[in-house]
């Protein structure tokens, strides 16, 4: 794949083709310069122009050139040879061995640049570090692998993990990258089959990512998609099957446990101590199957490349009944219509069918009672109103009920055009299309489970949603070496337009005899209720990027891109977004070449401003609330009531990042050590941030503005050591690590705070956004300790307090315990995130492990603050209560209630983890044997994905997420589970 | 191919021609110009009558959002009364307690809720009276449109200014903010009696116009009935007793009659009579359960058997009815009874008591939840009747006092009061108001305080009321936060 883009830009950014020349054919062999082995596969281009062709399975290759041209010869992880032709028609080239660091290249905005001679921060990922784990979703597989990338899980099948690079840097729900799918915007990658992606590379700093200014401020992952290559056709098949299971199971009390709990509350014998129990976690999840096939052909001519896939995944959730397949196909085509003019297209295909479960499920099994049975006689579900506890779901009856499937479709494609002319002109044209739609439908019978779960009539509910977008790219490149200087140019423009529309429908009483006949039209007309709602916007650009080397080792690049949003009033909606990057590569200066300590040193620097528009659409337009709920009956029919219960920002600016990075990549003994180390600091001005309007004004929700500033500025450090000890043995081991501090640096709000992080009881808010603390740090009272008895609370600036409860710190020594008193007990913003990634191969044995953690983060244990009564509790609560005087000053009484509940740092709790996040081995059969088998290659391998994690948070997962203003809130999550699986890999 | 090339090449220009055409419809401003999908644009609201009518609706849909009628509404003033406890079972809803307690602190959820709930009430009224007099449409119309709003903003004011004394007095709708800096938006509180001027004010201006009756398909608008009821109430919290008088006199002049039957009122089927002065209408619409979001029953409805049974009440209020009351029975829903639609109270629920006036029939649909039906009665002429007997008796009228006190009595199947000292009098009065209205509205915890003996009663319950402090709730700490400390909180809290 690499070689495949190496070719094409060389063939773009080559200078020099004298076309007056008159062609000749040559003829050659390409060879290991040390082994004399043929390489398969490498590109041979004509120095200049655009003809190119590939060493065929002999290392053969023929080429028409003209007789004093140069040709170029590129092999992944060998240096590239610049071969003079001098008339003859028979060439054999031998390739030397190169430092892979150096010669890679690496995918940028527009193009495709050699890794030396980038002057920003990207990091490159080979779409093979992603299929060798059991993640289906191409970003979840780069958790651990990307220093200051961090990446936050969810276990649900078929979801998209939350992803930050270099921290929070926007406060409104959004700080997703900006995804590039072979050139078209999509929104996240789970379509994608990780099996079908070549590379992935994160643009981190503002110098790389400002080519995408638009919306790059968030960082902008690019995804290039395996294309064909000619000459080389493969046939592969890809599959695996595992089981998965949850690991950290949280530990809930029993119903001897529970009962003692509620009767220490309630003070009397309120629940039964000797009833059975139900442990709802165990009855509600399960160990699940995973299975995944792929296969995928690729090869071509000269004239044509081509590449296709067809992947099936099927993947059930561990809460019984939940059930994701997948369906991704590929198809990839490139047409060399002549030498000057270059056509292709890629479409991907993606279709998923899920069997539902009830979103809130692990919130229901964690609350709910251990003394309700799952059934109880007369094959009726338990019901929590027999207990006299609390309306509580039966959490088995959920399931059960609950019958909700959702499927939808993707078309992501582009076409392209690409044209050569005057020497060192290439304009293309790229038209990215990408369609979209989900649907589900739900149907929730007439039945009577218990107490809470009942409906008196049926209701089914049909949703379906349709996105639909074009981006439309021009670009005009330009390329040229005058003497010592290489010069490359490119201008564009770009125009794009995003639509989606929501049609939902629900009506009562359609009778369920088969799925054939679940239409709305078959219920009672008078409960038609529909609900339609839409989304569009558009975007035009002017951008433009030169790349400048100088001597080899002076780089420069330097961007600007002119960006209009309709997300912004008219007057304020056009915004330039320049960058600058400068690199050194001293290594290559002759002061440098007699030292022996590096191989490679190049020293960077950038700056860079980058546009966010990620805000919901026309927030600027005063929009009528039309609420049902506005209506009203004055005797003679429901009449809809609309009115304004919103206001506008005062203006809308752009949000706008500043990024400045400074980085230095070194290759040391032999470049088999090589170290790259960022610092970068990250300052969002006027950022789009929420504002809590003062209740008085009878505002629904908040006013959007750019009312905040944030600084993110942290230091990353990747160190990777490679070596290839004997023919037989290699092992890499690699670090990457990574330091974030955010810091909120300006609120221009009344009074410069914003309280977020709303608990649904009781109206508590845990977050704080305000000057000089992170953003969304956690806020509340500090626990000195338990009250032990009625003597302490008397004396206590707390006289309404019951022994066992919490004794809150005095911060102001004013004797009352009140708001002034609350202070920042927590942040929620990862500090640091590290990974180390192994690999040690031994003959035909492969091993892999990579290791993965977060460390300095806070979590707000919200299963234990959210309590509405008699919930259950959690086994370490239980052993750690107060039960009397002296029996714990750390944890209080099972009476979570009143002022126990007001935010506090006893629900602050560690959120460091670490995680073995890969475990394979893997196996190669012999070549003579899978050569007799007419194959190329046969690996097994087995796999163990996340089957240990460490951590001391007391809930199920320390992977929490959420938007940065209310982050780090564990309300329940859907957890990641372990995966065990088996896997065969073969090409014909 | 080498012609093509070099025709190619002769042509570049034509293809930076057409680059920069591609740029031309980029920039088009009309391609940036991009409508809000799926929603009215708001600058473009207010300009027909439709709208108004539209907008006068929006205020009266609000009353039943849960902030205004449900936990939030109970919590303050009924859980907090001597009329009932917090209900349900132990635990559940636990800060609830507080309430029945009167251990509120200013974090508590409720409070918060309440103000938000309250003023954005406010603010649709705000948005109709500041909006709808530039419409050009029937003036007669838009006179009785903005009578509406104006006394839905003293309604929703008056329940505020009950609550938690003086409060921001905020009679204007929020501008876009470049007419008002958001550094600029911090209101103080306004005196108790700045916010009652306003709302007598407003009530007085809504009486003028608003007409005595509707047709069948606008009855439950808001009358001049319930303008001058609704004014007579607030007079009688400002002490004002010759206007409350007056008021009342007005209001019984207006052809209200007492149903016969006391129990029928809180029925369906006595839904908005010839004693109802203004109810809140909460309805099932089919299929569209958004809609039908009242939660006053539900939340009070007999647990296990129809909602969460929030809201018991207390022994003290069974033991406050005469013997003989017959609205013991209609207001006291007791575990195993039977009602009169003949549905037994199940045994198995786990309180002793519940609110009856909150009691829909199992019959009634509950596809979006339980007695999304059950109207909540706001004034009624027993009320009106009971005011200006209070206010009679305050001015010495004796007499009229007593005549308007029977009315009620009888109703109830009890015997007149044939006299009794203006003391007397005042506290059965006081008593008979209480058994009349008991968890209906709301009214008791304010009128405890009202009657300056809040601290006498609740505390012989054992509740924590500290004079100079429970007579009000705290100002909600998140306004407080928000408004950077400008709004000062009660005494004591």
């Amino acid at each position: 794949m690499k070689k495949y883009i190496l070719l094409l830009w060389i063939c773009l950014l080559s200078v020099g083709l004298v076309h007056a020349q008159e062609n000749i054919t040559v003829q050659g062999t390409v060879t290991d310069a040390e082994s004399g082995q043929p390489l398969i596969g490498a590109g041979v281009a004509v120095k200049g122009s655009t003809a190119g062709t590939q060493t065929d399975a002999t290392g053969n290759f023929t080429i028409s050139a003209p007789s004093n041209g140069t040709l170029v010869v590129d092999y992944l992880g060998y240096e590239r040879t610049e071969t003079p032709i001098n008339g003859q028609t028979t060439l054999d080239i031998k390739l030397g061995t190169s430092a892979q660091q150096l010669e890679q290249v690496v995918v940028v905005g527009y193009g495709v640049q050699e890794a030396r001679d980038v002057t920003g921060s990207i990091v490159s990922v080979e779409g093979e570090e992603l299929v060798k784990q059991a993640s289906q979703n191409p970003v979840s597989s780069l958790q651990g692998k990307v220093a200051g990338v961090t990446i936050t899980n969810s276990g649900a099948p078929g979801a998209s993990p939350q992803i930050r690079i270099r921290g929070a840097g926007s406060a409104l729900g959004d700080t997703d990258p900006l995804y590039v799918v072979d050139g078209t915007f999509v929104d996240n990658l789970s379509f994608l089959n990780p099996a079908d992606i070549a590379s992935i590379e994160i643009l981190k700093d503002a110098s790389s990512a400002a080519i995408y200014g638009v919306r790059a401020a968030n960082g902008v992952v690019l995804v290039t998609t395996k294309r064909g290559e000619a000459g080389k056709s493969t046939v592969n098949y890809n599959g695996f099957v595992g089981v998965q299971r949850v690991t950290n199971q949280l530990e809930m009390t029993n119903t001897q446990q529970y009962a003692t709990m509620i009767n220490e509350k309630t003070g009397s014998q309120t629940v039964d101590t000797s009833l059975p129990s139900t442990n709802w976690y165990d009855q509600v999840l399960r160990t699940a199957m995973i299975h995944n096939h792929q296969v995928s052909a690729s090869g071509g001519s000269e004239k044509i490349t081509y590449s296709a896939s067809v992947g099936y995944l099927n993947q059930e959730g561990i809460i019984e009944g939940n059930e994701y397949e997948r369906i991704t196909a590929r198809l990839q085509t490139d047409f060399q219509v002549s030498d000057a003019i270059k056509v292709g297209y890629n479409g991907i295909f993606y279709n998923y069918n899920s069997i539902d479960v009830p979103g809130d499920i692990f919130y229901q099994a964690f609350v709910a009672p251990p003394v309700i049975p799952v059934f109880k006689e007369g094959q009726r579900y338990g019901d929590s109103f027999d207990y006299n506890l609390g309306n509580f779901a039966n959490p088995q009856a959920s399931l059960d009920w609950y019958d909700q499937k959702s499927s939808g479709q993707q078309m992501t494609g582009n076409v392209f055009g690409e044209l050569k002319f005057l020497e060192n002109f290439t304009f293309r044209t790229s038209l990215g299309l990408n369609y979209s739609i989900n649907e589900y439908r739900n149907y929730r019978s007439e039945d009577s489970l218990t107490s809470v779960q009942f409906a008196s009539r049926s209701q089914l509910t049909k949703s379906r949603s349709k996105g639909s977008s074009w981006l439309w790219e021009n670009t005009l490149n330009y390329d040229k070496t005058f003497g010592d200087h290489e010069v490359s140019a490119l201008l564009g423009i770009s125009s794009q337009e995003d639509k989606s529309e929501l049609v939902a429908g629900s009506a009562n009483d359609v009778a369920f005899e088969s799925e054939a006949n679940l239409y709305l039209s078959l219920g009672d007309p008078e409960t038609y209720n529909i609900i339609n709602s839409g989304d569009r916007f558009t975007f035009a650009s002017y951008f433009g990027r030169v790349n400048y080397t100088y001597l080899d080792r002076y780089l420069l690049t330097a961007t600007l891109r002119y960006d209009a949003s309709s997300k912004f009033p008219r007057e304020d909606r056009w915004e330039y977004f320049p960058s600058i990057g400068l690199g050194w590569r001293v290594t290559e200066e002759s002061f440098m070449q007699d030292q022996t300590i590096f191989d490679n040193l190049k020293i960077r620097a950038s700056w860079g401003k980058l546009g966010n528009d990620q805000i919901p659409t026309g927030i600027f337009i005063l929009p009528v609330n039309s609420d049902p709920r506005l209506g009203y009956n004055y005797g003679g029919g429901f009449l809809p009531g609309r009115n304004l219960t919103e206001t506008v920002p005062p203006t809308l600016l752009w949000e706008v990042v500043k990024e400045t990075d400074l980085g230095a990549e070194m290759g040391f003994l032999n470049n088999r050590l090589s170290v790259v180390a960022d610092w970068y600091n990250k300052v969002t001005e006027d950022a789009i941030f929420g504002f809590t309007p003062l209740g008085y004004f009878g505002l629904s929700g908040d006013i959007l503005g750019n009312y905040a500033s944030f600084r993110n500025r942290g230091f990353e450090l990747a160190v990777n050591w490679a070596d290839d000890v004997s023919t037989d043995i290699s092992y890499n081991v690699g670090f990457n690590f990574s330091r974030n501090v955010n810091e909120v640096t300006a609120i221009e709000t009344g009074n410069n705070v914003y309280y977020n992080g709303n608990l649904p009881v009781g109206g508590y808010q845990v977050s704080i956004t305000r000057i000089g603390d992170p953003i969304g740090s956690f806020f509340g009272y500090e626990v000195e300790g338990i009250f032990q008895n009625e003597q302490e609370i008397e004396s206590s600036p707390q006289p309404t307090a019951n022994p066992g409860d919490f004794r809150f710190r005095d911060r102001n020594g004013d004797g009352v315990i009140d708001n002034n008193d609350r202070t920042i007990i927590g942040n929620p913003n990862p500090g640091f995130v590290y990974g180390i990634n192994t690999g040690f191969r031994f003959k035909s044995f492969d091993l892999q492990l990579d290791i993965q953690g977060v460390a300095d983060v806070d979590i707000y244990n919200g299963n234990r603050n959210v309590r509405y009564g008699n919930e259950n509790y959690d086994l370490e609560y239980f052993e750690n209560r107060w039960f009397g005087e002296g029996t714990s000053n750390t944890y209080p009484s099972a009476n979570l209630n009143g002022r126990n509940l007001d935010p506090n740092d006893f629900y602050i709790e560690s959120g460091d983890y670490i995680r073995i996040r890969n475990l394979q081995l893997g196996y190669n059969l012999p070549t003579d044997l899978v050569t007799k088998w007419k194959m190329q290659a046969f690996r097994v391998y087995i796999n163990a994905q996340n089957p240990v994690t460490w951590f001391d948070y007391n809930g199920f997962s320390p992977e929490v997420g959420g938007a940065p203003v209310s982050q780090g809130i564990d309300r329940n999550v859907y957890p990641l589970s372990a995966t065990y699986n088996f896997g065969v890999n073969v090409t014909f | 191919m080498k012609y093509i090339y070099y025709s190619l090449k002769r042509n570049s220009l034509i293809l930076l021609s057409a680059l920069a055409i591609g740029g031309l419809y980029s920039c088009s401003e009309d391609f940036l110009d991009v409508e809000r999908e799926g929603v009215g644009v708001g600058e473009e609201f207010f300009t027909t009558q439709d709208h108004a009518i539209e907008a006068v609706t929006s205020i009266y849909g609000n009353l039943r959002e849960w902030n205004n009628i449900a936990f939030a509404h109970l919590a303050i003033t009924t859980i907090t009364s001597d009329n009932a406890e917090k209900g349900s079972v132990p635990g559940d809803a636990g800060f609830l307690d507080n309430f029945d307690n009167l251990t509120i602190t200013a974090t508590e959820g409720q409070l918060n809720g309440y103000w938000n709930g309250q003023y954005q009430g406010i603010n649709l009224a705000n948005q109709v009276l500041s909006n709808v007099p530039l419409i050009g449409m029937d003036e007669t119309l838009k006179a009785r449109l903005l009578a509406e709003a104006k006394f839905f903003r003293a309604y929703h004011y008056f329940n505020l200014v009950r609550t938690f004394g003086g409060v921001p007095l905020r009679l204007s709708v929020p501008l876009p903010g470049e007419q008002e800096p958001i550094d600029q938006l911090s209101l103080a509180r306004a005196s108790k009696e700045e916010v009652y001027n306003q709302i007598i004010q407003d009530l007085t201006d809504a009486a003028a116009v608003l007409p005595v009756s509707y047709d069948a398909a606008n009855k439950a608008r808001v009358t001049k009935g319930a303008a001058l009821g609704m004014l007579a109430k607030v007079q009688m919290y400002q002490e004002n007793w010759a206007e409350v008088l007056s008021l009342t006199s007005q209001v019984m002049g207006m052809g209200y009659a007492l149903t016969p039957n006391y129990y029928d009122i809180f029925r369906i089927s006595g839904e908005n009579n010839s004693e109802s002065i203004f109810e809140i209408q909460a309805q099932t619409v089919p299929g569209n359960c958004a809609a039908s979001n009242s939660q006053w029953a539900e939340v009070q409805g007999v647990r296990g058997q129809f909602g969460w049974g929030f809201v018991e009440p207390t022994e003290d209020l069974v033991n406050a009815y005469e013997e003989g009351d017959e609205r013991l029975d209609a207001t006291i829903l007791f575990r195993g009874e039977v009602t009169p639609e003949g549905e037994k109270i199940i045994e198995t629920a786990p309180n002793p008591r519940y609110n009856q006036k909150a009691y829909v029939p199992g019959f009634v649909t509950n596809e979006c939840g339980y007695a999304k039906d059950q109207n909540i009665r706001i004034l009624r002429y027993a009320e009106v009747l009971l005011m200006h007997a209070e206010a009679a008796n305050k001015l010495g009228q004796t007499e009229e006092a007593l005549s308007a006190l029977n009315m009620v009595r009888e109703r109830a199947g009890l015997e007149p009061i044939e006299s009794a000292t203006q003391e007397e009098l005042r506290e059965i009065i006081w008593h008979e108001r209480r058994v009349e209205l008991a968890l209906e509205n709301g009214d008791r915890f304010y009128d405890l305080v009202r009657q300056g003996r809040a601290a006498e009663v609740l505390k012989a319950l054992g509740k924590n009321f500290m004079e100079g402090k429970n007579e009000l709730f705290p100002i909600p700490q998140q306004q407080i936060d928000i408004s950077g400390g400008t709004l000062e909180q009660n005494p004591g809290y």
